[in-house]
C-alpha cells in the first residue's frame, strides 16, 4: 500500500504533461464534481424545504395525543396528573372532542368542537374564521345532533357564543376547528364526545425525541407520538428526498462512466509502465490495486471538490436569499438551502461508490494484460 | 562444484495457433553456474528475448522446466513468481524502459520499493547505484532529459540496486552508440566481478559477447 501511495500521485501530477488523457482525466474529475455538486445542491435544497415544515409542526400543537384505548372516555384516576409531575417540562392538556354546525351568515357548516378546560373564550381557527366570515366579536350558532330532552320530545342542542379569539392552527389534528369552554362543551357535547389528552413539548425540546418517551400510561390509554400524528407527512418528506436525490445520484453515475474511459485510457497508456513493474515484482493484484487507486483517487478528489462547491453556493444562495419566493404562497420569502454534514457524507459515499464500480473493469484488464505485451510495446 | 543456479531443461516456446504458429525454442536447455556471466547470440527471431522473458519468469513455456536457485519454478503462482522476481532477479530491458513520471533516483529506488523498503532508505541505496554507474549527478533528472546511453546506464543501476542474485539484460547495448555500448558493458564487468553477480546477457554484438564467460549461440530451428 505504501508502494501505491507513492506511485499514485506521480501518475496523477504526470496526468498534466500528457495532453490527451490529461483532457479527458479533466473531464471526469470535473463531471464527477459537477454531479457531486448537484446532489449536495438538491440534498440542501431538499433539507431547506423540509426543514422549515418540519418546524412548523414542531411549532404548533398539539405533540401528542393520549387518547382511550377503548370507547370514548379516559379512564378515571390520578394518571394525568402523576403524568404531568413526571414530565414537568411539558404541557398536558385534557379536552373533549365532538362535532357541530356552526352557522353564520344564515349559512351552516359542520366543525369540530374541542372541549378545553380552563380556556376563558371561544376560540376559532383562522381558516375556519375565513370559510364562515367571522372576527373577534362575532356571534355564532352552534348546534349538535346530541338529543336534549325537551316537552316537545328529543332536540338538538343549539348554544349561541361570541366568538373571543381567531387563532393560527387552533388545532393541528384537526384543521378548522373551533376551541370552547368547559361550560359551553358541557351545553354542545352533554359529555357524549370522546376525551384525549394533548400533550405539547415546548422549544427547545424535540417532539420527535420526548412523545417517543412518553409514559408509563396507564392501561387503556395509547400514545399517539409526534411520529404517528404526522406519518404520512412526514413519510411524504423522506420519499420525496429519497426519490429525487436517487433521480440526481444518476448524474455521478452517468459521470462515473467518464472516468471508466478515462482509467481505460490511463491503463492504455501505461502498459508500458505496468510491466515493468510486474518485471520489478508487483504482482497483477498490485497493477489492479494501482489502477483501482487512481480512480478513487480521481473520485475522491472529485468528490470532495463537489461537496466544496455544493456546500459554498448553498450557504451563499441561502444567506444572500438569491432566489425569492412570492409573498403569501409560500410561508418562507426565498427559496432556504440547509445543507446537513450526513448529506456531505452521503455525497462523498455515493461518489466514490460510483468511482469504485467504474474503475473496477479497467482495473482488472489491466491487471490481466500480459507482461510481455507491454515491455515489446515499447 | 555447487548447484546450478538456472536449469533450463527441454524448453519449447511457439507463438500463434494454427498454420499461422512459430516454434521459436524447440527443446533448448540451458546450465548456468553461480558467478558465470552468459552472452546469448543469435540473430533476430531466434528467441533470445523469448528466453530471457522465460528464465525472467514472465512468460511460462509450453513444455520443458526451468530451476532457479535450486527451485523449480513451474508450479509456482503469479505473488510467488513476483516475488521471486523483486527478491532475486535484475532486468535491463532492450528499450531503457525507465517510468516516465518518475526522476531517476526514484526509478532506480523502485525495486527496493517495492518490496517494501523505506523510502528513506531505498533513496540512499538508489544514489549509492548511481554513484557508481557515474549518474548521481543526474538523480534527479527525469528520464525525458536523460541521453539514450545514461537511461540505459540507470537502467542496469536499477536492475542492481535490490542485489539481485541474477541479472537477465537483453540487448543492453543494443541502442548505444559502440563508445557507449563499451562502457555499459564495461560496467556491468565490473559490477559483476565485485559483486559476485550471476548474468544472462542477451546481445547482438559479437566483441562484447565475446568478453563474457560463455557464449550460446541460438540459431534458427535448432536445439542448444
Amino acid at each position: 500500500m505504501q508502494f501505491l501511495l507513492f506511485l499514485v500521485p506521480r501518475y496523477l501530477l504526470g496526468l498534466a504533461r500528457r495532453t490527451q488523457v490529461a483532457v479527458v482525466s479533466a473531464i471526469s474529475f470535473v463531471s464527477l464534481a459537477l454531479g457531486a455538486m448537484a446532489l449536495v445542491l438538491t440534498l440542501a435544497l431538499l433539507e431547506g424545504f423540509q426543514s422549515t415544515v418540519r418546524r412548523e409542526l414542531k411549532g404548533t400543537g398539539p405533540h401528542a395525543l393520549l387518547l382511550p384505548a377503548q370507547g370514548k372516555r379516559l379512564p378515571a384516576g390520578p394518571w394525568l396528573d402523576q403524568l404531568t409531575q413526571a414530565h414537568p417540562q411539558l404541557r398536558f392538556c385534557k379536552v373533549e372532542r365532538g362535532v357541530a354546525w356552526m352557522s353564520t351568515l344564515g349559512e351552516a357548516t359542520p366543525v369540530e368542537v374541542e372541549v378545553v378546560a380552563g380556556l376563558f373564550g371561544v376560540e376559532v381557527d383562522r381558516v375556519r374564521a375565513a370559510m364562515g366570515g367571522v372576527g373577534v366579536g362575532s356571534e355564532v350558532d352552534l348546534l349538535t345532533p346530541v338529543p336534549l330532552l325537551s316537552p316537545l320530545g328529543p332536540t338538538p342542542r343549539q348554544v349561541r357564543v361570541r366568538v373571543e379569539r381567531v387563532v393560527e392552527g387552533a388545532s393541528k389534528s384537526s384543521p378548522g376547528s373551533l376551541r370552547v369552554p368547559t361550560a359551553v362543551g358541557e351545553l354542545l357535547l352533554g359529555g357524549s364526545g370522546r376525551e384525549e389528552v394533548q400533550v405539547a413539548v415546548p422549544p427547545p425540546l424535540d417532539p420527535l425525541v420526548v412523545t417517543e418517551r412518553l409514559g408509563p400510561l396507564p392501561a387503556g390509554v395509547v400514545l399517539r407520538s409526534f411520529r404517528e400524528l404526522n406519518r404520512p407527512l412526514l413519510a411524504a418528506l423522506a420519499l420525496e428526498k429519497l426519490l429525487i436525490g436517487l433521480g440526481v445520484a444518476l448524474i455521478v453515475v452517468v459521470a462515473s462512466l467518464n472516468l471508466l474511459c478515462n482509467l481505460t485510457m490511463l491503463a492504455a497508456e501505461k502498459r508500458a509502465d505496468a510491466a515493468i513493474l510486474q518485471a520489478m515484482g508487483l504482482p497483477p493484484r498490485g497493477i489492479a490495486q494501482l489502477f483501482r487507486t487512481l480512480g478513487l483517487a480521481i473520485g475522491a478528489g472529485a468528490g470532495l471538490a463537489g461537496c466544496a462547491f455544493g456546500w459554498g453556493l448553498a450557504a451563499l444562495l441561502h444567506r444572500t436569499q438569491a432566489l425569492p419566493l412570492p409573498r403569501g404562497v409560500f410561508a418562507l420569502n426565498h427559496v432556504p438551502f440547509a445543507v446537513l454534514p450526513e448529506h456531505l457524507a452521503l455525497v462523498m459515499g455515493v461518489t466514490m461508490v460510483a468511482a469504485w464500480a467504474a474503475t473496477s473493469s479497467p482495473a482488472r484488464a489491466a491487471a490481466r494484460r500480459s507482461v510481455l505485451e507491454g515491455l515489446r510495446r515499447e | 562444484m555447487s548447484e546450478p543456479l538456472v536449469v533450463a531443461k527441454d524448453l519449447w516456446k511457439g507463438y500463434g495457433a494454427g498454420p499461422r504458429r512459430v516454434e521459436v525454442l524447440r527443446g533448448f536447455s540451458l546450465t548456468v553456474q553461480e558467478g558465470e556471466m552468459v552472452a546469448v547470440v543469435g540473430p533476430s527471431g531466434v528467441g533470445k528475448t523469448t528466453l530471457l522473458y522465460l528464465l525472467g519468469l514472465l512468460d511460462h513455456p509450453d513444455a520443458g522446466e526451468i530451476t532457479l536457485f535450486g527451485q523449480n519454478v513451474g508450479g509456482l503462482g503469479q505473488e510467488e513468481r513476483a516475488r521471486l522476481r523483486n527478491r532475486f532477479l535484475g532486468f535491463v530491458f532492450q528499450h531503457h524502459l525507465l517510468l516516465g513520471d518518475f526522476n531517476l533516483e526514484e526509478n532506480v529506488a523502485m525495486p527496493l520499493l517495492l518490496a517494501g523498503e523505506a523510502k528513506s532508505t531505498a533513496l540512499v541505496r538508489a544514489r549509492e547505484l548511481l554513484a557508481e554507474v557515474g549518474l548521481l549527478h543526474r538523480a534527479r533528472h527525469f528520464p525525458d532529459e536523460l541521453s539514450g546511453g545514461e537511461q540505459q546506464r540507470g537502467a542496469v543501476a536499477r536492475a542492481l540496486v535490490a542485489r539481485p542474485r541474477l541479472l537477465l539484460a537483453d540487448e543492453p547495448t543494443g541502442n548505444l552508440d559502440a563508445e557507449n555500448a563499451r562502457g555499459l558493458f564495461q560496467l556491468l564487468a565490473t559490477l559483476h566481478l565485485r559483486d559476485g553477480l550471476t548474468s544472462v546477457i542477451v546481445t547482438h554484438n559479437e566483441a562484447l559477447a565475446r568478453n563474457c564467460h560463455r557464449v550460446v549461440r541460438l540459431l534458427p530451428e535448432s536445439k542448444v
